[in-house]
């Protein structure tokens, strides 16, 4: 289901370059770029989805290089959300426990609570989400990160479910 | 399901069930329960709400909790209350604000107005079908009424005036929906209470979409609250096939609902209430004067507030009028307090006492602090 959703990200991602299609010295430069643009996004997706770790909670965490997570929440999560209208984040040094409400992301349905996937310190948040809370729907795991803490413990990585686990979890809810 | 014994029945009722009163148990299990809430104070009814989301088990039986609470404003999770409601006149008329932690837009309440939560699992989650029930019940009570739901799940009367409007919550497994009805609020105090409470509010937070409103006594006077109450309540069992069930009223206290004490508190907090706002500035002109109102000055303050407090403030006051030192030490002091007229004022106070002044700079001071002050 993540996998599926990947791809339905990629193909919006995809639907957009099509326009630009048309035959104009003008729009070439920014065809290229949109390809060039479409090309890294599927080279790092690729990357992302062996490296996120999802909670039943629909929320997922990328383990960056520095050792710092990246938080949000997945494709699973923004459709049944519908359009995000708000985000309310954490303050920036929040100190959080696993399954700690770190916030709520609210949209024309409902507003949502937050659970925050490891125990950990917030050390960042994603501020283009103040003016573009549709990010969230758009790019639930590129642009639409919500936060990112520090993992305090690491051991409570192993207990999240890793791409194939989420996806059967999400089959077994839906039944 | 129909196989199960009725005993089994109970025992998974009275597991799931557990922390409140045996009279709700009788209740019996089934597809549909609706509760009353004797308690008009509307945190405690909030807490109520977060109660059973958070200790009922839903999945296999929704509720519907009918709910009233005395004049509060009620503004949605993310919302300004400053922006959303004349806080100034709400001390005044003893009027609280209440945060709830559904989203949406701020809504008065009083006696005249009905609250309906439906609670559900998430995948029983279905704004439209609760909200037939209130259609559904209105139509019964008085056939050939004009009440439809719209695309924001409203509900217009006549094709016009709104009467109910709609949020909702989505936890982990449970999810609830509520809605007002207007039957017969005090729609003067309504209009006068939902402005904001000072000019040049600017804020990211989630905006009220402001319509026009009427009570359904006014349309027709059998339409009462507790006629309607009635008529919901047996119409949401009707629509789940509920047969022979009744609406059991609870009071909700410590005693029956462990833990909602706290809750209350926390709700009623100021950190919660006020403090939860979304960071938002406020950027506007005062009008100063001297004691007797003989000499007159426009000024501007900008303030920052995060948090509820006062992150920044600037002023910009003509300096024949005041010193503009005097104006930077008293911005000064209120940085750091809540964004509040009596801790505002407050923090002011040493800066204001400190030092013997000329009486006029003293009086012009003093009167520039009472006008940042009346902005919360």
């Amino acid at each position: 289901m993540a996998v599926r959703g990947l791809l339905r990200c990629l193909s919006s991602n995809f639907s957009s370059v099509l326009p630009s299609i048309a035959p104009s010295v003008q729009h070439s430069p920014r065809l290229l770029t949109s390809l060039s643009y479409l090309h890294r996004t599927l080279a790092t997706s690729s990357r992302l989805s062996a490296a996120l770790k999802f909670t039943d909670k629909h929320e997922w965490i990328r383990v960056e290089d520095n050792g710092l997570g990246t938080v949000g929440i997945s494709n699973f999560a923004q459709e049944a959300l519908g359009d995000v209208v708000y985000c309310g984040l954490p303050e920036v040094g929040a100190k959080l426990e696993q399954q700690d409400e770190f916030g709520a992301l609210e949209s024309v349905k409902a507003a949502s609570e937050l659970y925050s996937p490891l125990t950990g310190e917030v050390v960042e948040i994603n501020t283009l989400l103040a003016e573009k809370p549709g990010l969230v729907n758009k790019a639930c795991y590129t642009d639409g990160w919500l936060m990112k803490m520090s993992i305090d413990k690491p051991a409570e990585l192993d207990a999240l479910m890793d791409e194939k686990a989420y996806e059967r979890y999400i089959r077994s809810i839906e039944d | 399901m129909v196989l199960q014994s009725l005993c089994a029945l109970r025992a998974q009722a009275g597991a799931s069930l557990s922390g409140l009163p045996a009279a709700l148990e009788h209740g019996g299990p089934g597809a549909g329960l609706v509760l009353r809430s004797l308690s008009t104070d509307v945190f405690r009814n909030l807490a109520l709400e977060d109660w059973i989301h958070d200790h009922v088990d839903l999945r296999s039986r929704g509720v519907l909790l009918l709910w009233r609470n005395s004049a509060a404003v009620v503004v949605g999770r993310h919302q300004n209350p400053w922006r959303e409601c004349d806080l100034r006149l709400m001390r005044r008329s003893g009027v609280p604000v209440a945060r709830r932690r559904s989203g949406g837009g701020a809504v008065f309440h009083d006696l005249g107005n009905l609250n309906l939560t439906f609670f559900s699992s998430r995948g029983g989650y279905d704004r439209r079908r609760n909200l037939r029930v209130v259609t559904g019940a209105l139509e019964a009570l008085r056939p050939g009424i004009d009440v439809r739901a719209t695309d924001r799940f409203d509900i217009l009367l006549d094709g016009h005036y709104k009467i109910s409007g709609t949020a909702a919550k989505l936890g982990r497994t449970v999810a609830y929906h509520h809605c007002t009805l207007l039957c017969s609020a005090d729609r003067r105090l309504l209009s006068s209470l939902l402005r904001p409470t000072c000019p040049g509010i600017h804020s990211n937070a989630t905006a009220s979409l402001p319509s026009p409103v009427q009570n359904l006594l006014d349309n027709d006077p059998s339409l009462t609250p507790d006629g309607i109450l009635q008529q919901l309540a047996e119409q949401y069992l009707t629509e789940w096939g509920v047969r022979g069930g009744s609406v059991v009223a609870v009071q909700p206290d410590e005693q029956s609902f462990a833990g909602i004490d706290r809750s209350v508190s926390e709700l009623r907090s100021w950190d919660w209430t006020h403090g939860r706002t979304p960071k938002f500035s406020v950027h506007t002109t005062l009008e100063l004067a001297d004691p007797t109102g003989a000499e007159v000055c426009t000024a501007t303050a900008h303030l920052e507030v995060k948090s509820g407090r006062v992150e920044s403030c600037e002023l910009s006051v003509p300096p024949a009028w005041l010193p503009g030192a005097a104006c930077a030490d008293l911005a000064a002091s209120l940085v750091g307090a809540r964004f509040c007229p009596l801790e505002a004022a407050a923090a002011a106070a040493p800066f204001l006492q400190s030092e013997p002044r000329d009486v006029d700079l003293d009086a012009r001071l003093r009167n520039l602090c009472e006008n940042i002050v009346a902005l919360m």
